[in-house]
C-alpha cells in the first residue's frame, strides 16, 4: 500500500507518475461513486458519474493548488457532474413528459426495494442520506463538504429518512 | 398498521439520528414506553438506516471492481492528460516552426526581389573615385588655379582683417596711454600749487612777523618820547624805569 500522502500522490500525478493517481483512485473513488449515486439514484449512472469525475481530475489535477484537499475537490467535480446530470435529464424528461430517467432503478442483487426508494427521493435529499448512511460520514462531514449547516443537514436527513420510510410503505402496500 | 402520532415523528426521526440532547431524548422515552405505534415508527427508522448502511457496504465491497474498472479506464485515457500538454505544445510546436518558416521563406524572397540597401560611405568613395578618373590634366590644372586663387583671396582677406586688429589694437593702447599721462600731469601740478600755497603762506606769516616788530619797535620809540616830554613838565627822572 503507498503510503505516501493526498498531497503528494497529487504532486508525482501532476509530474505524470500514473501509479500515484491510481492510489488516489483508491482512496477517494468509493466516496466519489456514492456521491453519484447520491444524485443519481442508481448505480449505473452513478458508475459513468464517478469515471467521469476521476477522469476529470486527472485532466485538471494541476489545477487542483491544494494536494491535501483532493477527495474534496474531486467529490465537487463529481456532485457537480452529477447534478448535471440530473437537470439535462429533467429538461428531457420535461420534453418527452416522461418521469425522470435519473430516478428509475438499476435492478441490483440484494436491497433492490431500498434502491429503488432511495431513487425516488429528491437528489438535495438523496445526497445527504447517502453520504450519512451509505458512506458513513459524520452530519459535520456532509454539512462541510455541501457547504450547509449543520442543523440544515439533520433536517434534511430528517426529511429524507422519512420520505423514505413512507416510499418503502407505499412500494411495500403496492407491491 | 397506524402511524405514528403526527406531533412526535419529527422528534423520533431527530432521536433516530441522534439528534437530541438528553433531556429531548428522555421525554420521547417516556412516550415511546407508552406509544406502541411510534415505538414502531422508530424501530422501522432503525431498521431502514441498517439496511442504508448494508447498501453502503455492498456499495464499498464492489467498490474494488469500480475502482479497477475506473484505473482501466484511466490507464486507456490516461495519455489524454498527459497527452494534452504536449499535444497542445505539439501544435504550439508546430505553429511556431510553420511561423518561423514563413517568415524566413518572407525574407529570403524579399532579400532576393528587392534592392539591397544603399551604402551611402560606399557609395560617396565610387563617386570620387569616378570624377576624379573622369578630369582630364586641363580640369585639374583649372580645378587647381582656382582653388588657389581662393585660397589667397582668403588670405587676403585674412590679413586686412589682422591689419585691422593691430590697429585697433593700438589706437586703444594709446588711448589708454594718454590718460595715464594726463592724470599723472595733473597730479604733479596739483602738488606744485600747494608747494607755492605753503611758500606765499611762509612769506605772510614772515611778513606780519616783520611788521609786528616793527608796530612794537614804534610804539617803544614813541613811548620815550612821550615820557622825556613829560618829564620835562614834571620831576620824573630823566629815563624811564624799567
Amino acid at each position: 500500500m503507498d503510503e505516501r500522502s493526498d498531497k503528494d500522490l497529487v504532486m508525482a500525478s501532476c509530474r505524470g507518475d500514473r501509479a500515484a493517481y491510481a492510489e488516489l483512485v483508491r482512496r477517494h473513488y468509493n466516496h466519489v461513486f456514492l456521491v453519484c449515486l447520491g444524485v443519481l439514484g442508481n448505480v449505473h449512472d452513478a458508475e459513468d458519474a464517478a469515471q467521469d469525475a476521476m477522469i476529470k481530475g486527472f485532466e485538471r489535477i494541476a489545477q487542483l493548488r491544494d494536494g491535501s484537499q483532493f477527495g474534496g475537490w474531486v467529490i465537487t467535480i463529481a456532485r457537480n457532474l452529477s447534478i448535471n446530470l440530473v437537470r439535462k435529464r429533467q429538461a428531457a424528461a420535461r420534453t418527452v413528459g416522461n418521469r425522470q430517467h435519473a430516478e428509475r432503478p438499476r435492478t441490483e442483487s440484494g436491497h433492490e426495494d431500498l434502491q429503488r426508494a432511495v431513487a425516488r427521493l429528491p437528489w438535495d435529499l438523496r445526497l445527504p442520506l447517502v453520504m450519512y448512511y451509505l458512506d458513513g460520514r459524520s452530519v459535520k462531514t456532509v454539512a462541510r463538504q455541501l457547504d450547509i449547516s449543520t442543523s440544515g443537514v439533520y433536517l434534511k436527513l430528517r426529511t429524507a429518512i422519512k420520505e423514505l420510510h413512507d416510499i418503502m410503505v407505499t412500494q411495500g402496500d403496492t407491491s | 398498521m397506524n402511524g405514528p402520532c403526527p406531533d412526535r415523528q419529527d422528534s423520533i426521526a431527530d432521536y433516530a439520528l441522534g439528534a437530541l440532547d438528553r433531556e429531548q431524548a428522555e421525554g420521547l422515552r417516556k412516550h415511546l414506553a407508552d406509544c406502541h405505534d411510534c415505538r414502531a415508527y422508530l424501530q422501522r427508522l432503525e431498521q431502514q438506516g441498517e439496511a442504508l448502511a448494508a447498501l453502503g457496504r455492498q456499495v464499498e465491497a464492489d467498490a474494488e471492481a469500480r475502482q479497477d474498472k475506473v484505473i482501466g479506464v484511466l490507464e486507456g485515457v490516461r495519455a489524454a492528460p498527459a497527452r494534452r500538454t504536449p499535444l497542445a505544445v505539439g501544435r504550439l510546436a508546430r505553429l511556431a516552426v510553420a511561423a518561423v518558416l514563413v517568415l524566413g521563406a518572407g525574407i529570403v524572397i524579399g532579400r532576393l526581389t528587392t534592392p539591397p540597401p544603399v551604402d551611402v560611405e560606399q557609395l560617396r568613395a565610387d563617386v570620387e573615385t569616378a570624377v576624379l578618373a573622369s578630369l582630364t590634366p586641363a580640369v585639374r590644372r583649372d580645378l587647381l588655379t582656382q582653388v588657389d586663387g581662393r585660397v589667397q583671396a582668403a588670405l587676403s582677406a585674412r590679413e586686412a582683417q589682422v591689419q585691422a586688429e593691430i590697429v585697433a589694437q593700438v589706437r586703444e593702447d594709446l588711448r589708454v596711454f594718454a590718460a595715464q599721462l594726463l592724470s599723472g600731469t595733473e597730479t604733479r601740478m596739483d602738488r606744485r600749487l600747494a608747494e607755492l600755497v605753503e611758500l606765499v603762506e611762509a612769506a605772510r606769516r614772515t611778513d606780519r612777523q616783520r611788521v609786528a616788530k616793527a608796530l612794537e619797535q614804534i610804539q617803544t620809540k614813541m613811548g620815550m618820547r612821550l615820557y622825556s616830554l613829560a618829564a620835562r613838565t614834571t620831576d620824573l627822572p630823566a629815563s624811564m624805569p624799567n
